[in-house]
Order: C-alpha cells, then sequence, then structure tokens
C-alpha cells in the first residue's frame, strides 16, 4: 500500500503544481512507482507543466463516472521509469466530485503505486476538501512572504482538523534576499507556522525556464533548484531526516525568558 | 472503550479514587481529584496504566481535575508519567460543567472538514510537546517571575479607542450573544450560549492557534503557544498567551475588568470588554507585556511579574 501525500498551500501562484511536478519526478528517480494526481478540476495545470498535456485522453472525472478504469487514464512519462499522472477534467468544476469519490480513487491508486502525489487547487473550498479526502499527509508549499504565511496557517489548521499531518516546503527563498534582511528566512517562517520544515527551495531562474518547457527542473538537470527538491523527496522516503524541527513552544518560552541554554 | 466507573458522583466523596482514566475518541482522558494527595494520583493513574502497558503509547492525554486547582507539584510528576508511558499532555483544564457552555468538544467520529477546526484538534498535531521541555525550570521561572519595579507609566498609548468599531463588530452583551463572528469560518461553529454567568475554571489550551480558528471560553484562557494572525481568543475572563499574540484577543466579554498578558502582545486587535485597541505601527518590545482597561481606554504597558492595581480583583 503506497502513501498519498496532498501538496497545499491556501495561496495561489506559490509553487504547489511546480513542486508536485518535481517531486514526482524526483521520487520516481530513487526508483519509486509514483503518480500525481491534479485535484484542480476546470483549471489543470499539471499536465502542462509535466509536459503530458497533449497525451490526454481520459481523467479523473471520467473515472468517477465510470467511463473508464483509473488504469486507463493513467498517463505515462515516457522520460521516467515509474512516473504516471492521472490529469483533471478541463470542462467540469470541482462539484463534479466528492471527498468520497477522491478517497476511492486515492485508494485504488495506492493498491498500485509507492507514491499517490495529489496537486491541491488554490483555496479552501470544495476542491481543496476533496485534495485532502484520500491523503495520509500533507505537504504545506509557502514562499516567505506573509500573505503567503498567512493562508498557510489557516491551511494547516483545516488539515490538523481533518487529522493528515502535514510538513513544510519553503519556495522561492533568496539567500541575497535573506541575507540583506528584505526576505524572511526559512526559520522565521517555520518559527510562525510550528511545522517541520522538509526543505527550503532558491529562487531560481532555471525552474520558470524549464517549467515552461513541459520538462519538470528534476528531469531537465543540475539547478540549484532541482537538488534541493531531490533532497526533499530523499526526506519524503524516509532516506534522510527533516531539515529542521519546528522550534518547540517551551524552548521558545525560555528564550524569551532569557532561561534558553541553546540559543536560537 | 470505557475503562474506569464513570459514575463518580454517586459515590461518597471521601472514597472517590484520586485519579480516573477513560478511554474517549479523543483519547486518554485522566480525571483528577484535586484534593487528593499528589502520590496518590499518581499512583493511580500509574496503576490503571500498567495493567495495559503500552496500550495507550503515544496518545493525546487530556487531564480534567475535579474540585479546585492541581495539588502543588503534580503537574512536573504528571509530566514525568507521560514520559515514561510514551503519552502526550494536550489538555489540563476542569471538568467541564454540566451545561459546558464554552468548552466545547467536537463530536467523535467527525474528523471531516465538516468538523469545527477547534483549537484542541490542531492541538493535537502540534509539535510543541509537555513532555520535550525544561519544563520545570521554565514553569518555576514563570512563576517566580522577578518583580521589577512597576513601572506606573503606561508606556504604549498608541492604543486607540474605537467605541464605534466595538459597537460594531465586537459582540460585548452578555446576555444578548451576537455571532458576528461565526460567518468567518469554514465550518459551522458550535452554538455558544453565553446565558448564565457562572464561570466554569480556566480553560488550557495548547497551541498554536491559528488563522481562522476561534477559541472561546467562559472563564479565564491560557494559551500555551502562538496565537496566530487571523485567529482570535475569547474569554469572559482574563486572557494569558504563553507565546505571541498576534491575532485578536477580546478579554472580559460581558465586564468592565480584564486582562490580555502576553509574552509578545503584537494582535491584531485587543478588545476588553466594551473597550477596542489596535495595535501601534512601531514594533512591540521583546517582553511581556499586560494590556487592562482604564475608564479612558487601553492601556499597554509592560508586565513586572505584578499585576497593575485592581485588576487582582478581576481573577
Amino acid at each position: 500500500m503506497g502513501r498519498a501525500i496532498v501538496i497545499t498551500s491556501g495561496k495561489g501562484g506559490v509553487g504547489k503544481t511546480t513542486t508536485t511536478a518535481n517531486l514526482g519526478a524526483a521520487l520516481a528517480a530513487l526508483g519509486h512507482s509514483v503518480v500525481l494526481v491534479d485535484a484542480d478540476i476546470g483549471l489543470r495545470n499539471l499536465d502542462v507543466v509535466m509536459g503530458l498535456e497533449n497525451r490526454i485522453v481520459y481523467h479523473s472525472v471520467d473515472v468517477v463516472r465510470g467511463k473508464c478504469s483509473v488504469q486507463k487514464a493513467l498517463i505515462k512519462d515516457r522520460r521516467m521509469e515509474n512516473l504516471w499522472l492521472l490529469p483533471a477534467s478541463q470542462t467540469d468544476d470541482k462539484d463534479a466530485m466528492s471527498p468520497d469519490d477522491m478517497r476511492a480513487l486515492v485508494l485504488e491508486l495506492k493498491a498500485t503505486h509507492d507514491f499517490v502525489i495529489i496537486d491541491c487547487p488554490a483555496g479552501i473550498e470544495q476542491g481543496f476538501k476533496n485534495a485532502i479526502a484520500g491523503a495520509d499527509e500533507a505537504v504545506v508549499v509557502a514562499t516567505p512572504e506573509v500573505s503567503s504565511i498567512r493562508d498557510a496557517d489557516r491551511v494547516v489548521g483545516l488539515l490538523a482538523a481533518a487529522e493528515v499531518p502535514a510538513r513544510l516546503v519553503v519556495n522561492r527563498i533568496s539567500a541575497n534576499l535573506v541575507k540583506r534582511g528584505d526576505m524572511l528566512s526559512q526559520v522565521d517562517v517555520i518559527e510562525i507556522l510550528a511545522l517541520d520544515l522538509l526543505g527550503a527551495i532558491p529562487l531560481d531562474d532555471q525552474v520558470i525556464a524549464t517549467t515552461n518547457k513541459g520538462v519538470p527542473a528534476v528531469i531537465e538537470g543540475k539547478s540549484l533548484a532541482a537538488k534541493e527538491f531531490i533532497r526533499i523527496a530523499r526526506r519524503l522516503a524516509g532516506l534522510e531526516a527533516d531539515e529542521a524541527k519546528a522550534v518547540g513552544f517551551f524552548t521558545r518560552i525560555g528564550r524569551a525568558l532569557g532561561l534558553s541554554a541553546t540559543p536560537a | 472503550m470505557d475503562l474506569a466507573n464513570a459514575a463518580v458522583a454517586e459515590l461518597p466523596e471521601d472514597t472517590r479514587p484520586a485519579a480516573l482514566l477513560r478511554g474517549t475518541a479523543r483519547g486518554l482522558e485522566v480525571v483528577v481529584h484535586a484534593r487528593a494527595e499528589v502520590t496518590a494520583i499518581i499512583d493511580a493513574i500509574t496503576k490503571r496504566l500498567d495493567e495495559a502497558p503500552g496500550f495507550f503509547k503515544g496518545s493525546d492525554v487530556r487531564i480534567r481535575v475535579e474540585d479546585g486547582p492541581l495539588p502543588a507539584g503534580s503537574l512536573r510528576r504528571l509530566d514525568e508519567l507521560a514520559e515514561k508511558f510514551e503519552l502526550r499532555i494536550v489538555e489540563v483544564g476542569a471538568v467541564p460543567s454540566k451545561a459546558p457552555a464554552l468548552a466545547v468538544v467536537p463530536a467523535p467520529g467527525t474528523l471531516d472538514l465538516e468538523a469545527i477546526p477547534q483549537p484542541n484538534l490542531a492541538a493535537g498535531s502540534v509539535p510543541s510537546k509537555l513532555e520535550d521541555v525544561p519544563t520545570g525550570a521554565v514553569r518555576a521561572a514563570v512563576v517566580d517571575a522577578p518583580a521589577a519595579e512597576p513601572s506606573d507609566a503606561p508606556i504604549a498609548l498608541a492604543a486607540e479607542e474605537l467605541e464605534e468599531l466595538a459597537a460594531e463588530h465586537a459582540p460585548v452583551s452578555f446576555e444578548e450573544p451576537t455571532q458576528t463572528s461565526v460567518p468567518l469560518q469554514l465550518a459551522a461553529t458550535p452554538e455558544i450560549e453565553l446565558a448564565t454567568r457562572t464561570t466554569t475554571g480556566p480553560r488550557f489550551v495548547v497551541g498554536p492557534v491559528r488563522s481562522g480558528v476561534i477559541l472561546e471560553h467562559e472563564g479565564h484562557l491560557v494559551v500555551f503557544g502562538d496565537v496566530n494572525p487571523g485567529a482570535e481568543v475569547r474569554a469572559t475572563g482574563n486572557i494569558i498567551v504563553l507565546g505571541r499574540l498576534r491575532g485578536t484577543a477580546h478579554a472580559g466579554i460581558g465586564q468592565d475588568v480584564g486582562f490580555i498578558l502576553g509574552l509578545r502582545l503584537e494582535p491584531q486587535q485587543l478588545r476588553i470588554g466594551r473597550k477596542v485597541a489596535r495595535s501601534g505601527d512601531g514594533d512591540a518590545p521583546n517582553d511581556a507585556e499586560i494590556a487592562f482597561s482604564t475608564g479612558d481606554g487601553i492601556v499597554v504597558e509592560r508586565y513586572s511579574g505584578k499585576l497593575p492595581r485592581n485588576l487582582a480583583t478581576s481573577i
């Protein structure tokens, strides 16, 4: 039985789809069999980012409606050994599926794959509820911006209420900006969100270039971002320890009172 | 899975056990009899846990105290016990009264999104555990905070009173609770009855209280952890945040006195009774601060280890 991981953020445009594509490719490169599920019904993107757009025949809504089997709707990524995509419908909306449909779909995929990576739509409405329905765990993507962190905090609360454990990926960190004090660092972000950090993806022009070409950075090659995605995939697969633990509450109290033996 | 006889009330008082364990849908619940000896409490719990070693391993534990506050020193012992049996204490509080007006817990079995994003549940996933802690030292320090010179001068008068805003947004009436805050939530909030003035005991919550969560309590409210922006904590009594208060806090609902104490006060808004203040634009000092209402408005000053005059009566 595989693991279902939902990639979510609350806010749009922070890199959920890019993260999904790259983590999927990286996990496949590690030898796992991976299926990527686009849960953004009506605004599908994952197929474009993966460069598999023109091979879609059936999609997840067809599966739910009984038009075809799950296996038939899967598109195999020919560049990788073990990577598949279950695309979303572009002509329906989020109500075309219920959380129960999604749960059944994910359960079926988990039986045949090691990882089911679900690309969650932005927002916290029906699409979000569907996307997290079948998930065993969540990766919350946040950029070091106040608005992104605010939304991520809300999403983490909702995930906790749904009992889905979450870890954090901070996307588009610029070391230079952080050094100059013009950007929040990943430490600032985890201190606010109180989540374990899987990794921090550097701001990298190459990701934009490769994403537009329909080739995930991980498949393309050696950019800094690709390396970090691979590291995160290793952490997801349990091959490495998390980048950083959430800052413990009592550690912080101790620090606030000047008692801490180990400064931050 | 009721492990213990729940009909405590029918027993004569003096034969009540020092501690009872019961399994609930949300984990283990330990009812502690506050007038019992610390050792008796610890022994009773240990005995029950020893009967099924490993069974509760990794469980969340909620400690309910009957008949008053926990006996001195017992929290540390409970922490040690939790560590020994690999349990996780997520909440310590009084036994809910018969009509648990504000201390509502989500119904068992409602785990989907329709369930209330209750801070309790949020707390369940939070990595800040009671046991990974230099707790002893910290707790002692909290209690014996050095009594520096009380600074009588209000240091932050940036807070401005906005009575109109209060009338518009803050449901302050005790008798007619408005629910302006409810539509902000994704899911329905439990019915909240502010009908009586009888307060329940203080409620202790392990944070962080996240955006979108509204935490309410009839009585005093203590949050161990941050209150994040977009979250709201509301109490008819005082509010103490042992972390950063960065959301909105409303203390003393339906009353004139009350205070809000935080290790760092960087709130979006503070409300005490009918008074409202918004945060100033400057950086908050890196000190514990206390906000309370005076006749003129809300005053925020550095917390020196002593309650400002007249506030002691609000406890």
